[in-house]
């Protein structure tokens, strides 16, 4: 028996007259890589959306480590242990790097009415914050506001906050977006090294991440799952090579 | 590095600069025969918590509140209605215990930063549910609606508003002696100060700066901002309390006008003019504004024609206003 962290259920959400998610099932297993693939408004933020409580589904299920989250407020599912980095980037571009890494630290310290100790010097930052920027090749922007750093730094670094609480699961979305090749590369690498610690569900463009990262894909068309399995099944699959990689290739 | 390690010494050099001469202003004034200024400046000071307090929402929050003036208002009126009761020897309540009014400084001025809060904390709750203009909108309704319900409380004079026959009293020390009651005005500034620079920076603090740049973000990471908001809500709106009874004892009269719209942006204003953001700028900005309005109403009545302009031109020119002019933080955008 598999043991399911995510399982999605019939999932419907309609904008006006576009369904953006029609029916969707999707089972994600622990400690595996778990790729959602799909065409240019295929669903899959609004899917992601759904499975972190960011929007409500119209109908259908998210349950997450067995327990039904799917009218959960979003902090409450991040407490639960589910972590997210965005498609666009979602940093807080008035904050220096370690601030932001810190901020992301401190909050998963429970609450944090603490009104007088310099934040930065609060024991779970001291004890985490050099490693945490570490991780993520961001040691020497430490001082920086965010907002100065580069597309791909940028990234690394909300990658890195989507780490420091230990998540046991990670929704990346489109993490290579707008990075250039060295990024991908270092990215994907980062992601590597993450295989197996914890479970992660992979929204991704680059064909190539997809398929060199997953344990399991899922493919999304016009807001409903047409296939899920392996990497080398979905390759073969003719439903998903006409809808999808036909298209793109 | 060398650059912001500079920025810092050089703002701990305006901080320094502006704590001495505060400071030494009365006893500078009073050698000087110009004893006047001692009552401006404690006028400079009061409005300077205010605005301080409007700054954490401000500049830190990120949540623009219109309606400031309600809780320098509520304050005000605490000290203003508990001086009335115990000047008419009429009990302001008899149950559960007969309360006679107080003119106390050690329970006048707490309680009155205790009800603001409370206020603020009413009000917020309800506000913060709403963003951008519906807030302004909302905030700004809140405090028209108190100056309102204070026009028409004929008791406590209602459109004429309360005076005072003298100021609170303070064990040790004589509140009715301007540059007396000057010093007590600027230690609970400095006081007030130290207390915003300490949060700012602690963890809580780091929570809020981050609601104010992404909330989305933040709700993400698993705090939820709205809680981290209402919290500083109530904290500006204790401060302005504070500001409100230190303002009634300074004029030792309270009206309506406390709340009113203008006061509130007059506040706005301030902290604009002194730099959003920066804590100390907002006291400058007090002292500049109260400036302006003193020197320039001497002219003309009209003097919000000056103001105008020169609001435009610090907005558009110094990002961190005028304390950033000071500071070297404020040169152009980025």
């Amino acid at each position: 028996m598999t043991d399911t962290i995510l399982e999605v259920r019939n999932l419907h959400k309609t904008f006006g007259a576009v369904r953006a998610t029609n029916g969707l099932n999707l089972g994600v297993t622990r400690g595996q890589i778990h790729a959602l693939i799909g065409p240019n408004g295929a669903g899959k933020t609004t899917a992601v959306n759904q499975i972190t409580g960011d929007i409500l589904p119209d109908s259908g299920l998210v349950s997450f480590k067995g327990e039904n989250v799917t009218r959960l407020a979003a902090h409450r599912r991040a407490a639960r242990g589910m972590a997210r980095s965005f498609q666009i980037t979602h940093i807080f571009e008035n904050l220096t790097v370690a601030e932001n890494m810190a901020l992301s630290i401190c909050t998963h310290q429970g609450h944090n009415f603490k009104f007088w100790q310099n934040s930065l010097k609060t024991k779970a930052v001291r004890e985490k914050l050099p490693a945490a920027l570490a991780r993520v090749d961001l040691t020497d922007r430490a001082d920086l506001p965010a907002s100065h750093l580069s597309h791909g730094e940028k990234r690394q670094l909300e990658v890195g906050m989507a780490l420091t609480g230990n998540p046991d699961f990670l929704i990346l979305d489109e993490p290579m977006a707008g990075m250039g090749p060295g990024g991908t590369v270092a990215l994907t690498q980062l992601i590597r090294t993450l295989k197996g610690k914890l479970t992660i569900l992979l929204v991704e463009h680059d064909m190539d991440v997809v398929f060199s990262l997953a344990d399991r894909i899922t493919v999304l068309v016009y807001g409903q799952d047409i296939a899920t399995g392996p990497p080398d099944d979905i390759r073969e699959d003719p439903a998903v090579r006409q809808a999808y990689l036909g298209e793109e290739e | 590095m060398t650059h912001t390690q500079q920025q810092s010494i050089r703002k701990k050099a305006c901080v320094a600069l502006g704590a001495m001469i505060l400071v030494l202003l009365p006893w500078v004034a009073a050698l000087t025969g110009q004893e006047y200024y001692i009552s401006f400046f404690s006028r400079v000071l009061i409005y300077a918590i205010a605005a301080v307090s409007l700054d954490l929402l401000l500049g830190y929050a990120g949540t623009v509140s219109l309606g400031h003036a309600a809780y320098v208002g509520v304050g005000a009126y605490v000290v203003g209605i508990l001086f009335f009761h115990s000047a008419e020897m009429e009990p302001l309540f008899t149950w559960p215990f007969v309360f006679k009014g107080c003119e106390n400084a050690l329970v006048v001025i707490p309680l009155a930063v205790i009800i603001s809060a409370l206020f603020a904390l009413v009000f917020g709750a309800l506000s913060l549910r709403t963003r951008g203009m519906h807030f302004i909108m909302i905030t700004l309704a809140f405090a028209q609606m108190l100056y309102y319900f204070f026009v028409s409380l004929e008791k406590y004079g209602g459109d004429d508003g309360l005076s005072l026959y003298n100021r609170s009293a303070l064990p040790g020390l004589d509140l009715g002696n301007d540059t007396q009651f000057y010093y007590l005005c600027l230690t609970l500034l400095a006081a007030f100060l130290f207390f915003c620079t300490r949060l700012v920076a602690s963890r809580f603090g780091l929570v809020l700066r981050g609601a104010r740049d992404n909330e989305r973000r933040l709700n993400a990471l698993g705090a939820n901002a709205y809680t981290y908001k209402l919290a500083c809500f109530v904290i500006a709106g204790a401060g302005a309390g504070l500001a409100g009874s230190l303002l009634a004892n300074q004029t030792e009269y309270v009206s309506p006008g406390l709340m009113h719209w203008t006061l509130s942006g007059e506040l706005m204003v301030m902290v604009l003019i002194g730099g959003m953001g920066t804590l100390f700028g907002p006291v400058l900005g007090a002292a500049a504004f109260l400036f302006m309005e003193e020197t320039l109403a001497m002219i003309t009545e009209h003097w919000m024609i000056y103001m105008g302009p020169f609001l435009l031109l610090v907005v558009i020119f110094a990002k961190r206003g005028l304390f950033g002019l000071l500071t070297g933080e404020g040169k152009g955008h980025d």
